[in-house]
Order: C-alpha cells, then structure tokens, then sequence
C-alpha cells in the first residue's frame, strides 16, 4: 500500500520454492508411478529403466543453486512392492546467506512400504561461505521395508579455491521403522566451520562428509564387506552395524575423494549395479 | 529431612541430601561399569590422533562441546523434566538411543543406563524397566525424582563422563595421574559452558559434528587388541 513506495526500504529479497510428491506402486509386475505433484523450482524426470522392477526418478531444481530463505519441499511413497532409485541430477548449490537471514529449508519426506525399497542417492551438497542451511530427510519404514540412503556435505569446492569460513548448518537424518524411531543422526555446525573443522575430533582438516545409512534384512552382514571395500578409499572411512541397520561415515579431503569413496561403498551396499547415469556426467 | 539450601556460587542451589546422592551417583565407585568403555578413545590412541596430555583436551574439548557431551546434556535435561511423566520419558529414551552413532556407542550407553537405574533403586523411586534407557536419561530421570537440580546434576554427569574418559586414556597412552587431573581442569570451562547451553535447549538442538570420534567408536569395533568395549 503507500507505506511500500518508500523507495528507501530495503526490497525484499525474491524466494524460490519447490515441491515434488511422488508415488510409486507395482502394477503387473512393473513399477509405475501413481502420483506426481511438481511445483515451482522442483521437477521430476523419469529416466528409461532397463530393470523392470525398479524405476528411477531424477529431481532437477530449475532454480540453480539454493540461497538462504528458500524452501524445498520432497516426498516421495514407494508402495506395493515396488523398487525406486531416487537421484539428483547435480549437485546442489547452497549460497551465502546474509547476517541474520532465515537458512534455506529443505525437507524431505519418504516412505516405504512392506515389500517395497526405496534408494535415496541425491548427489553432493555444496556450501558455500556463510551459507545457512536446516534440512531434514525424515524416512518412515513398515518393518519389511528397505532403505539405502545417503547425505555427502562438501564444504567449498577446494579445486575452485573456495573455503567456508562460517556456515550455519542442521541436517537431521532421522528413520522410523515399524512405528519406532531408529535413527537420529543430527549434523550441528554453526559459525566458525574452518576452525571446527580443523580439529582432530572434528574432521582433521578434512572437507567433505558422506553419511550413509541402509536399513534392511542383510544389513549386518554388509558391515565386513564394506569395510574391505573401503580400506584403500582416499578417505576415513566408518562403518558399524546393529539392529537391521548399518551406517557409515566417510570423511574425506575434499569433494572428489569424497564422490569416489562413495561410490566404492554403493557398489557394495547395491551389489555392483550400475549408478544412476546422472551420477556420471 | 534436612533441606537445608546451600548456595555452591555457581548459580546452582542443592540441598545436603541431593548433594550427597549426586556425589554418589556419579562417583567412579558408583557400579555404572563405566570404566570398561572408551567411546571411541582406544582407537584414537591407536591412530595416533590422541598422544599426549595437549591432544587429549583438545579432543575431549570436542567431544563434549560437539560430540555427545553436548547431545546428553540436553537429553538429561529432558528426562529430568519428564521424570513422572513414562510416555514423555519413554519418548526421550527411545530418541537417545537412536542418536548414537555406531553399534558400540550404543551398547555403551544403554548398558551404562540400564546398570545406573538398577544401582540407584538403593535409593527408592526408580523408574520402571531400565531396558533401551541410555546413560543420561537415566541420570535426569533419577536426579528429576529425587528432588537433585537439573543443571547440578548435568555439571556433575559431564564432569563424571569427561574424567571416566580421561581415566582410559592415562591407561592407554600412557599419561600420569597429574596429567589427567589437570586435563580434568582445564575442561572446567567447556564442561559448565556446555551444561548452560544445554538448559536451554530444546530436542531440536541436538546434533554434533564430531565426526572423528564417531568414527574412532565404528573403528575400534575391529581394532585387533583391545582393552575396552567401546
């Protein structure tokens, strides 16, 4: 109204949104997708599988690149017996935020039914300095669901020279199987990153980590073959396994040594199945 | 009874009888088992990462300002206000023992939990069914029955935690008994800054970054000699 044509005040910064709700289901023993919502910056691609009993979806953000106050919105229901791999189709971009701007907010939300698995493979978050981030990717499980997800952090593109000096981040990962909570791994970093990142506790100097976590009938008995898997990795690599669960922390250098950890550790927990190809260019 | 007050000029007002049973509570006699895990430690020596008395406090310092120090202060906070309360309380434990990060991490809290509420059933109240109660859920819970303040109890199980730990790692590196001590010491300031943070916090605020000592606790599971079980 007239208070707005006071061009002194400040404009308001423009805010991406997004959202994307899928639902996947078998029908005639293939897998189908029943549902698709996609809204603003988030859309869906549905990439030609040559295994019939599994789909892939690839979400791109149109948006390029995430800046504070943005929020995007992911669900995703896998029922019926049906088999989903879900990817991003780059790595996603977190900008600078200015001094006391709302973080980004994404949330993410799935779930799997009995008989039914779900792979959440997006592809690395970036940050860049004084980025500000609150994420959260909440996984509801039926007690003979599986899961395999992953969450890989790089804090500056060490190649392209940047660093993150300060930051503000929180990315929960936490799964419900069965009715119950089984999983609250709860990343907490705020302000001076470099210097918490330095500290032998911490990461060691190390700039980049990947959680990853499978739930499912053979997870314990992935736990040896992983850690084989991962001895010569270009990175520190943990892995421990209880209760139908196994999870696993790499930290590593930078973003390459990383990505490559990474993936020695999906060869495994997929049985040498191919990446989405996304994960390739 | 008495209940006389004590101001201990830390903002923390105590009654004789809550300091009598804190003190014991969280005494290293107290039969917790602590002294068989490490949390992680064992293999940090092995590593290399912790040496000397320095690298000791700088990874401790971590571990309770980032690690799980942080993350079970703000838990026994909760539990201590859910004391009488099972389904709060119940929910409280179920998110503790789901925010630890590797199988041996988990043992050690929850056997640590489980043997902390069998041994204060010597003082009356406890809780029923000590199974899948981590550590500090069970000491807010007992200190929020027994009238023990919330914040005194949370300075005195960090403090309790921290000196357990060093107590492995003068085993392990081997460090002399006033080495340990004065990095009890010098962890003063970081143990009361995390007990204050975590007054005021809420379970939204859990989380860490001590990615490290996560995983020291899932590389020690195969580390081929071993004194301790986490």
């Amino acid at each position: 109204m007239y208070d707005a044509a006071y061009r002194s005040d400040a404009a308001p910064l423009q805010r991406a949104t997004g959202g994307l709700a899928l639902r996947f289901r078998r029908r005639d023993r293939r897998v189908a997708l029943a549902d698709l919502w996609q809204s603003g910056c988030l859309k869906a691609r549905f990439p030609r599988s040559f295994d019939p009993h599994r789909a892939e979806a690839v979400q791109l953000n149109v948006g390029g690149g995430v800046a504070a106050g943005d929020r995007l919105d992911v669900a995703i229901a896998v029922e019926d017996g049906a088999s989903v791999t879900f990817a991003a189709q780059a790595a996603e971009r977190f900008y600078r935020a200015l001094p006391g701007a709302a973080p980004a907010v994404v949330r993410n939300a799935v779930s799997v039914a009995d008989g039914a698995s779900l792979e959440w493979l997006p592809q690395e978050t970036i940050l860049f300095d004084r980025a500000a981030l609150d994420r959260r990717l909440d996984v509801t499980l039926d007690a003979g669901a599986r899961f395999l997800g992953l969450e890989s952090l790089v804090f500056g593109r060490a190649a392209m020279g940047e660093t993150v000096e300060r930051a503000s981040l929180r990315d929960l990962i936490r799964i419900r199987r069965a009715g119950r909570l089984v999983l609250h791994d709860a990343v907490r970093l705020e302000g001076e990153v470099a210097a918490a990142l330095a500290r032998p506790a911490i990461a060691n100097g190390a700039r980049a980590v990947a959680t990853l976590v499978q739930v499912a009938p053979e997870a314990e008995a992935m736990a040896a073959p992983l850690r084989a898997a991962l001895a010569d990795a270009p990175a520190e690599c943990g892995v421990s396994a209880w209760d139908g669960m196994l999870l696993s922390r790499i930290v590593a250098p930078d973003g390459a040594a990383l990505r490559a950890s990474v993936v020695t550790a999906l060869a495994v927990l997929r049985d040498g199945r191919a990446l989405p190809r996304v994960w390739m260019c | 009874m008495t209940t006389m007050t004590m101001d201990t000029g830390m903002g923390i007002t105590t009654t004789e009888p809550a300091l009598l049973r804190l003190l014991a509570w969280l005494s290293p006699a107290f039969p917790t088992g602590g002294f068989a895990y490490s949390h992680g430690i064992e293999w940090a020596v092995e590593a290399g990462d912790v040496t000397d008395e320095t690298s000791l406090r700088a990874w401790l310092a971590d571990v309770i300002a980032h690690g799980a120090g942080r993350g079970d202060a703000i838990l026994l906070h909760h539990a201590h206000r859910a004391a009488f309360d099972a389904d709060a309380l119940a929910g409280i434990a179920e998110l503790a023992a789901a925010s630890a990060p590797s199988q041996e991490r988990r043992m050690e809290t929850l056997n640590q939990g489980a043997a902390f509420l069998l041994a204060a059933a010597a003082w009356g109240a406890a809780p029923s069914g000590g199974e899948g109660i981590a550590y500090p859920v069970a000491v807010g819970a007992i200190a929020g029955r027994h009238g023990v303040d919330a914040h005194a109890a949370c300075c005195g199980y960090l403090q309790a935690v921290a000196a357990n730990l060093i107590s492995a790692a003068v085993r392990l590196v081997p460090l002399g008994q006033s080495a340990g001590l004065r990095v009890l010491a010098a962890l003063e300031p970081a143990l009361l800054a995390t007990a204050r943070e975590a007054a005021a916090a809420t379970l939204d605020d859990l989380g860490g970054c001590a990615f490290r000592s996560d995983l020291a606790s899932m590389r020690h599971e195969t580390q081929y000699t071993r004194l301790f079980r986490s």
